[in-house]
């Protein structure tokens, strides 16, 4: 078993609390980096080998290093993070934030100090209303503590409930108060982000795995894990296994051992059909291709990704139509609009799915699905539409046959007993409706 | 000057040099090649990549389609269109694809059809069927988003070109996005009908047929119209415009872009007031007063006898009263009858023009580059000359500072009274040290017809009392209160008008005008540029300078009927000898003059102090007489309100929206307040036809 460094402690302790994380030696990796120059914790960070946790993996502190110096670029500097864990099948942020409030703040403020911004704003999903009162009491737990603090503002900016703004440049357009679409890149957020300034766009898990980065050393942490992906890694496991929940786990444990050992394996002794191993915008992996090392170079070589760490378990009851379908109109519903082949394509492929399902479609149905993927993924503005269009398609590719069956068959040999309400929700429940009332 | 540097790069094997910094879709258009766009317009700011038609096979990139549009040109990059990679080939058949999959095929009714973007790249570019078998995504069509523009949000292509001009250009925030992914719909803040000064700019940016023209709608098809290259005459702008004409109607009017000028937007009252020409009260023959009968009609030839009968009886005792737009062709026609004919040159010019900021002269588009812009004189820019307000807009946008102050400002522009027709800007201009200055003049040929009119004269005019005849010309002296005050001390009148109604009751004798949309001839704008206006469509009755050319033989002088060489008669006096045919589709701004010596006025820019507030009324930009004859305007006409500075709110506890009272001497009106950062404290304005008989000196309550 691994070391739990992000959730460390988080299970006997209430870390909510401002005493209780510093009685754990909270605050001092903060306190250690702002002894050091900001460059010295940005090569701290490099020495680390940390890649992004939010699903793109880009090496943290070479994105940091991209931030231009005060006097090559005058205005000021803003970390922002994105915090608008949307992803279905992830939700290892929320659980982050929510129990352990204070490591993610001390991430920001090492992260502020080797950025040299004062200004960082949190971009937080708006469906998470406990992580919220969660944050909202840390901060007004830190209110007194300058010394913690060090000058610099934390400001909580809840979203209003669009997938969309969990794309780094989406998300600033937001925060920015327009609607939220990506911008095109280059320029990229480092160079000009929030109000066209430096910013450093980075992932809840990330800014929680920088203290205890700077509490090991770099080059302690870079021993955990395997190539390309060291360290740790906080995984949502969920749908058809004993103990869906969160799990920090090592960087390359194996992913029948994510299934089994930690999730307990699959619920009335079925069979494994399928796992989604990043979140819905990954290529699904089939029950044969499990034993993989749950890491970026292990996952490449069956060209999939760990993307968000939202790993969803399907059973042998599962319809993989119906999963499509799911999957698409999820797609669909949440496409900001701007571009054209997610706008238009994810609204044709849900109905050419839902055809499918129903028995209606040809057999050149099935081919224009594919097609239509195809001309979807690589032509987009942002990943939005491209990960859609490769999730469906390698539902097709991976369950040729099932798919043929629902044409050759004329309707859905699994009908109404796919047990999908276990697994994903459906877009109806992501609709947006008034949450609770959180104060302000 | 050094040459800027260029880099080199080759587009479907051509190498093509251009300037750094040049977008790939223009450096393509330099190699002659194209690549296609809907969403990508470069006036209306950064490129955004929506659409995605322009995807590429680029080298260095990522091994897949690049949005095109989005890219600079680079040393050694390789470009691949359609042409020559079958990569970009398949996006962008694939980008037409998906557009059409919900695009209605109402072609043959939609009044896009035949001038199409959509149509055109899907006949180069896009699938010549369909692999659509569902049912069309629906809406209610159309639907109004104000009284001159429809929506049909089935034709959308979503390219987010209005709500980009909307937010970004003009400012005024109105026209949006709502919903999201195929729902996304274009939409105005609860239905609110989109009111600001440059909407219809959004009819010609749309690349479909989804924004149309209210007043264009059904009215032509592409194949059986002609655009006539010409100028705006409603402002002393000038704006470029095509005026499209079937049959011999004026149908509608286009920006001809002119990148100096207008940069290719236009207001709607350049673009909708077109509609007064075919106005039902619109003269077509002369009419003579009768006695006891009133207006009778007479015919051309008794008509001009009568005016021969009645410029002889006034013995020279004549004064003409101008209204600023005449041609240059016609107020020098005119002073050349009157000067040389009947010895009388007398004139009310419709307002004051100083050649004093001939030195400082650049071109309009010099405010858009401006570090420090100064805006003085306080009545509202985009009432007087509203493109003016777009070129200060993206100075602002630029980082430009906009104040109320002359110091320290690099382009001065006066709007308002009291600027001695530039010659106090000027003076300014001078002391502080500017590289340009402006002063926006009420009408739009002001420069021209005063300029026309001293090339005519070789002495001082001098007013004669009594007034034998008072020469009206034109529909705005014809309402100007002052003219009118001088007809009732005139023995006779003679009104030149377009509109039946507007002289009645004080004209003896009333000859048809015309509008600028139906001239040949030129106008100088407030820059100073000499533009040139061409005959869209035939008047009703002769123009101007085809009578004043017969009524001047009858005197003995020689005046041509053809603009042409009316033209070349005062270019070598009053404009350096420009022949016609040099003015050009796109005018030239003639160099700056050197500049003399304008000595040093009175400190600061304010001409009077006042004890409470300072009342500026302005004659509104949806106001006059092409304004009142187009219904589809009405709802731009200036609401009762009442701008004052936030200062001013505050001391006197005003909120915007509040309803207060405006009183001076007696009299007062209630109008809604409305605060404005942009005015000066004890400032406060208010539309003419709001103003009524208010004051000058003014003070404000709830």
């Amino acid at each position: 078993m691994a070391p739990e460094l992000v959730l460390a402690h988080a299970r006997e302790r209430d870390l909510t609390k401002l005493a209780e994380y510093e009685a754990v030696g909270g605050y001092q990796a903060l306190a250690k980096a702002r002894e050091m120059t900001p460059q010295a914790v940005i090569d701290e960070v490099q020495a680390s080998e940390l890649r992004g946790r939010g699903g793109a993996f880009f090496p943290t502190g070479r994105k940091w290093a991209f931030i231009p110096k005060p006097d090559q670029n005058p205005n000021p500097h803003y970390l922002v993070v994105n915090a608008d864990e949307s992803e279905p099948g992830s939700f290892k942020d929320n659980e982050i934030m929510a129990t352990v409030p204070h490591r993610f703040i001390e991430g920001c403020l090492i992260t502020a100090h080797a950025v040299e911004a004062t200004r960082v704003f949190v971009y937080i999903r708006g469906e998470y209303t406990g992580p919220y009162e969660v944050l909202v009491g840390a901060l007004e737990e830190l209110q007194s503590r300058d010394d913690i603090l060090g000058g610099v503002t934390i400001v909580l900016h809840r979203g209003a409930g669009a997938y969309i703004c969990g794309e780094e440049t989406a998300l600033l357009e937001s925060l920015e108060g327009k609607r939220g679409q990506p911008r095109t890149k280059p320029p990229f957020p480092a160079i000009e982000g929030l109000y066209r300034s430096p910013t450093v766009v980075n992932n809840v898990e990330t800014m929680a795995t920088i203290a205890p980065i700077i509490d090991l050393g770099g080059a302690e942490y870079a021993k955990l894990g395997v190539p390309d992906s060291r360290g740790t890694r906080v995984v949502s496991i969920s749908g058809h296994v004993e103990r869906p929940g969160n799990y920090e786990i090592e960087n390359g444990t194996s992913m029948r051992s994510l299934i089994y050992d930690l999730g307990g394996g699959i619920p009335g002794g079925r069979a494994l059909k399928a796992v989604i191993p990043g979140g819905s915008s990954t290529v699904i992996l089939r029950y044969d291709e499990i034993d993989v090392g749950y890491d970026f170079n292990s996952l490449l070589a069956l060209k999939t990704a760990m993307g968000s760490a939202g790993v969803v378990v399907l059973d042998d009851r599962c319809c993989m139509v119906q999963l499509g379908i799911r999957i698409s109109e999820f797609y669909e519903h949440e496409s900001c609009g701007k571009c054209t082949p997610c706008r238009e394509g994810t609204r044709w492929m849900t109905q050419i799915l839902r055809r499918l399902e129903a028995g209606d479609a040809d057999q050149g149905e099935l081919d224009l699905l594919l097609s239509v993927c195809d001309r979807i993924n690589g032509k987009c503005l942002c990943p939005l539409g491209d990960t859609a269009a490769i999730a469906v398609a390698s539902y097709v590719d991976k369950f040729r046959g099932e798919f043929q069956q629902h044409v050759d068959e004329g309707g859905c040999p699994f009908g109404d007993s796919s047990p999908l309400h276990n697994v994903l929700a459906p877009v109806a429940m992501r609709t947006h409706s008034p949450a609770a009332v959180v104060p302000a | 000057m050094s040459t800027p540097p260029t880099v080199k790069l080759t587009i479907d094997g051509v190498e093509v040099e251009v300037p750094k910094g040049t977008g790939l879709v223009e450096a393509a258009l330099a190699a002659g090649i194209e690549i296609p766009v809907f969403c990508y317009e470069p006036r209306l700011g950064p490129p955004v990549g929506a659409c995605r038609m322009c995807l590429c096979e680029i080298t260095p990139g990522p091994p897949k389609p690049q949005a095109a549009c989005t890219l600079q040109a680079a040393d050694g990059m390789v470009v691949k269109t359609a042409l020559t990679s079958p990569m970009a080939a398949e996006a962008q058949n694939a980008t037409l694809e998906f557009i059409l999959v919900n695009h209605p095929l109402d072609c043959p009714v939609c009044d896009k059809g035949g001038e199409c973007p959509l149509q055109d790249l899907t006949f180069r570019y896009g699938p010549g069927n369909t692999r659509m078998t569902f049912p069309k995504r629906t809406f209610d069509k159309p639907i109004p988003i104000s009284p001159l523009i429809a929506l049909d949000r089935e034709r959308c292509i979503l390219c987010y070109r209005c709500t980009r001009f909307s937010e970004q250009i003009a400012e005024d925030g109105q026209l949006v996005a709502v919903n999201r992914g195929s729902e996304t719909q274009i939409a105005t803040f609860e239905d609110d009908p989109y009111r600001a000064p440059f909407t219809g700019n959004v009819i010609e940016l749309c690349p479909v047929g989804a924004l149309t023209s209210t007043t264009y709608r059904f009215e032509a098809r592409p194949w059986e119209i002609q655009d006539v290259p010409t100028v705006c005459g409603l402002c002393p702008v000038g704006c470029n415009v095509y005026a499209t004409t079937r049959e011999g109607k004026v149908k509608r009017i286009l920006s001809r872009n002119h990148p100096d000028v207008d940069g290719g937007w236009l207001c709607d009252k350049g673009r909708f007031a077109y509609q007064h020409v075919r106005a039902e009260d619109r003269l077509r023959d002369p009419l003579l007063r009768v006695r006891r009968r009133g207006f009778e009609e007479v015919s051309w030839e008794r008509a001009l006898d009568e005016a021969e009968r009645l410029l002889r009886e006034a013995e020279g005792r004549i004064v003409t009263a101008l209204s600023g737009s005449e041609t240059i062709e016609q107020a020098y026609a005119l002073a050349k009858l009157l000067r040389g004919g009947l010895g009388s040159h007398a004139a009310m010019l419709p307002e004051e023009v100083s050649d004093a900021l001939d030195g400082f002269r650049v071109p309009l588009s010099a405010i858009g580059d401006a570090k420090t812009i100064a805006v003085l004189g306080d009545a509202p820019v985009v009432e007087r000359a509203p493109i003016v307000d777009l070129w200060i807009r993206r100075a602002r946008r630029n980082g430009a500072r906009v104040v109320n102050e002359p110091d320290g400002a690099d382009i001065l522009i006066w709007c308002g009274p009291g600027g001695d027709g530039g010659a106090r800007v000027a003076q300014l201009a001078q002391q502080v040290g500017a590289s340009g200055a402006f002063y926006l003049p009420e009408t739009a040929n002001a420069r021209g017809v005063s300029d026309a009119w001293a090339a005519a004269a070789d002495t001082e005019a001098t007013n004669p009392d009594p007034i034998g005849l008072l020469i009206v010309s034109g529909d705005e002296a014809a309402a100007n209160a002052d003219v009118r005050a001088l007809a009732e001390q005139a023995e006779r009148v003679l009104v030149i008008s377009m509109f039946h109604g507007l002289a009645a009751g004080w004209a003896d004798l009333v000859l048809p005008g015309t509008s600028y949309l139906e001239r040949d001839g030129t106008y100088v704008n407030l820059e100073g540029r000499v533009q040139r206006l061409r005959r869209a469509v035939i008047p009703p009755a002769p123009d101007e300078l085809a009578w004043i050319s017969q009524l001047a033989g009858r005197f003995g002088v020689d005046v041509s009927p053809y603009p042409t060489a009316v033209f070349e008669e005062v270019s070598a006096i009053a404009f350096g000898g420009i022949p016609f045919g040099a003015v050009g589709d796109h005018a030239e701004l003639p160099p700056a003059t050197q500049r003399v010596d304008q000595g040093s006025g009175p400190a600061g820019v304010r001409a009077q102090q006042f004890d409470g507030l300072h009342l500026i009324r302005y004659r509104a930009l949806f106001s006059g007489p092409a304004v009142e004859r187009t219904p589809e305007l009405q709802f731009q006409r200036p609401l009762a309100e009442v701008e004052l500075s936030a200062e001013d709110a505050n001391a006197r506890n005003i909120r915007p929206g509040d309803e207060v009272t405006v009183r001076s001497n007696g009299t007062s009106v209630t109008l809604r307040a409305r605060l404005n950062r942009d005015l000066r404290a004890g400032v406060v304005r208010i539309a003419e036809e709001h103003a009524r008989d208010l004051q000058p000196d003014v003070e404000l309550s709830t």
